[in-house]
């Protein structure tokens, strides 16, 4: 008997195990709806947004939301599998080259029209060439994000650069190698080797238009890619950039190097919606426009929403999730607590309401503004894509180790990206 | 015969729990990685049926594969060798009557109580980097710093020390081998004029060579399989150089999205760790003695 009872616990345990999420799942059918969002960020982006969360459930006590938030690391990893797996939230954060390429796997975000959100109040253009995807809107831009210039105005006048300066591809290396020649752990540049594919693309951008043209091709010459090459070459002979050995620790995350975080480093590249949080503590940081060669095709500065709010096609509330995200974005009260937790709102109202209440910070506004006037066009989804980025990446590795010299790393890069093309 | 059945039944529903966890959560996965092996799997969308084709692009056409491989090869060649040999050195000193020993003890298990942890591999990356406290020591005895992790021929090496470092759970084992060797041999071998170093060699080391084997399999095991100190430290650099297998095997799948991809190479890996199995425990006849054959 005992024996039998035991038997018995042991079957309810497993069939229990087995079914559990199934339960789970009813009691939230039957309930209150409950909305997920996910987001990456830190303290300062998910502070607001869940204080904006408490307050939508203040007024609409039936809806329940649930964050799910974290940092950028593996973010976007979970993201996948949690699509694939059909148990992602209902409300997901996304960076802006995700968007195709999650889109074009599969019918992963749902459509929205100017039925659901007043698109009046985002610019069209910036919906058209961001947010859409074979013609469908499948998302909201949360905010308008640039590339930025930052310099160190101490360090440069420590080191006798006039921090006035307006930036050159020549005086990069003409005036930039007196950091280091005043005091030899000193850097004009604090890029790290993914930042330097960065100002690579940026270069190539204005020599030949992009790296990777909408048409799957690789859109620069050898001449071209060796030209960038040599002229990056000067970044590490003059001292400019910091070699690799020393930077590569820090890849993705140039702003945990101590180099920069204690001042030994005099720029950075940059995208405005992460500026606050690379700045940290430091003082004395001031933003500047990208140098522009003469007859430049395209100025290679990066304009593109912060990230993009889109809603899961999956969702059973698909609604409610539209109605939250209107809250977000054109609420009165959503805007004023989410603040600028996600870089300059995008929407006219966002804007008008965060200056009125003199939430945008001088040094935001005038490098967004400084990044609006100088972006270029935007990147083709095949120069986004991961592998093609990574295939760019691994040549730079190599060309910044002293591996390769400009021609053969320009030749390699070409030869290489067109074997990543050919298996997209 | 039918009383020995029933026992049979219910042993199944006493591991239920388990067995269904065991086919729910790693079986069906493993049959699934097995197919998918053969297809174009993306993550998202369909799986179609490539043939060889995952198999062939890993000799063919993609290079990182070989040179991961290597990588890893390098990488278990110093991990586990050092390992095992750190711990049984430490274990050979934890064995001796010397006041608080367990202290001692306690003390070196500790890192492998913390593990190979995200944790563990940060506070790695801020010991080693250019201006981290190893380097700052060095300094302070006029020895020039290094690129630990940013030299490209130092990387795998610093990061193997991770591994190394965590000989806790080798040790205790060696400790526990060490208890089991019966005080006779020691005495007959002193009295027949044997030293320090020709006891090891002939009574202690054959007498632990069981636990050497048990060791050696595990942590090649592991080390085959190792990702987090070459994913949070290096993320496979300087130059691929720390581009550990487990790495390259989450990149395909995660980065990418070659999920098909990334199951072939899990299937190579196990064919690869399956191979060098067997060959140890093949090997093991000639160099480890249990104690009947002494």
């Amino acid at each position: 008997m005992k024996k039998g009872l035991v038997v018995l616990f042991i079957v309810l345990l497993s069939i229990g195990m087995l079914f559990a999420s199934g339960t789970k799942e009813s009691a939230k059918e039957a309930g209150p709806i409950t909305l997920r969002m996910s987001w990456w960020g830190g303290d300062s982006r998910h502070t607001p947004t869940l204080e904006a969360m408490d307050l939508y459930h203040q007024k609409n006590s039936n809806v329940k939301l649930e964050g799910e938030y974290g940092g950028w690391d593996g973010y976007y990893q979970k993201l996948v599998t949690q699509i694939a797996g059909g148990t992602s939230a209902d409300i997901m954060q996304i960076d802006q080259p995700w968007l195709n390429e999650l889109s074009s796997k599969g019918d992963v975000f749902a459509t929205l029209d100017a039925s659901q959100v007043d698109l009046t109040q985002f610019d069209a253009d910036f919906l058209k060439n961001y947010c859409t995807y074979n013609g469908q809107l499948k998302g909201l831009p949360t905010g308008t994000n640039v590339n930025t210039f930052l310099v160190d105005t101490k360090l440069l006048s420590d080191s006798g650069i006039d921090p006035n300066t307006i930036w050159t591809w020549e005086n990069i290396i003409s005036e930039g190698k007196k950091v280091h020649q005043k005091n030899a752990s000193n850097y004009f540049s604090s890029a790290t080797p993914d930042i330097i594919r960065f100002w690579f693309e940026v270069y190539i951008a204005q020599l030949a238009g992009a790296v990777v043209d909408g048409n799957k091709k690789v859109a620069f010459t050898e001449e071209q890619g060796t030209a960038a090459f040599t002229y990056f070459k000067k970044w590490f002979d003059e001292g400019i950039v910091a070699p690799f050995s020393q930077t590569s620790l820090f890849y993705q995350k140039f702003q945990e190097n101590p180099d920069w975080i204690n001042g030994k480093m005099a720029s950075a590249w940059d995208w405005v919606s992460s500026m606050g949080k690379d700045i940290g503590n430091k003082q004395n940081i001031e933003t500047r426009q990208f140098p522009v060669m003469t007859g430049a095709k395209n100025s290679g500065v990066l304009m593109r929403p912060s990230q993009i709010f889109v809603i899961n096609n999956t969702s059973a509330n698909k609604a409610e999730a539209i109605k939250f995200m209107n809250y977000l974005f054109v609420d009165p009260e959503g805007i004023a607590v989410l603040g600028t937790a996600r870089g300059i709102p995008s929407t006219v109202i966002g804007r008008k309401i965060l200056a009125e209440k003199n939430f945008i910070s001088e040094m935001t506004e005038k490098a967004t503004n400084e990044g609006i006037a100088q972006a270029g066009l935007p990147q083709s989804n095949y120069q986004m894509n991961s592998e093609v980025m990574q295939t760019m990446q691994d040549v730079i590795d190599e060309f910044g180790f002293g591996k390769l010299t400009p021609s053969q790393a320009s030749a390699k890069m070409i030869k290489n990206l067109n074997a990543t093309l050919a298996n997209l | 015969m039918l009383k020995h059945k029933k026992y049979s039944f219910e042993g199944y529903l006493y591991i239920l729990p388990w067995l269904l966890g065991f086919l729910l959560l790693q079986f069906v996965p493993l049959i699934n990685s097995f197919w998918y092996s053969f297809t174009d799997f993306q993550l998202l969308g369909d799986a179609k049926f490539i043939g060889l084709q995952n198999y062939k692009k890993m000799f063919v056409s993609d290079p990182t594969f070989l040179k991961s491989l290597s990588v890893t090869f390098y990488y278990v060649l110093i991990a586990v060798p050092c390992k095992i040999a750190f711990a049984l050195v430490i274990a050979l000193i934890l064995n001796q009557r010397i006041r608080g020993i367990n202290f001692f003890r306690t003390l070196y298990y500790i890192p492998s109580i913390l593990g190979g942890s995200v944790a563990i591999s940060v506070l790695w990356k801020y010991l080693f980097m250019n201006q981290g406290i190893i380097n700052n020591l060095l300094s302070v005895v006029g020895i020039p710093g290094q690129d630990w992790l940013g030299n490209p021929n130092l990387a795998l090496g610093t990061i193997s020390l991770v591994t190394v470092w965590q000989f806790g759970s080798s040790m205790l084992l060696f400790l526990a081998g060490l208890k089991q060797i019966p005080e006779c041999l020691y005495e007959a071998a002193r009295i027949d004029g044997a030293g320090k170093m020709k006891i090891f060699w002939k009574i202690t080391l054959p007498e632990l060579s069981p636990i050497v084997l048990f060791n050696l399999i595990m942590q090649m095991i592991n080390a085959f399989q190792e990702f987090t100190p070459a994913f949070v430290i290096t993320q496979g650099g300087p130059l691929k150089s720390t581009y550990l297998y487990g790495l390259m095997l989450y990149d395909q799948g995660f980065k990418f999205f070659k999920m098909g991809y990334s199951s072939a190479l899990s299937w190579i890996l196990f064919a690869i760790i399956l191979f060098f199995t067997s060959l140890t425990f093949k090997s093991s006849q000639s160099w480890v003695h249990y104690g009947d054959t002494l």
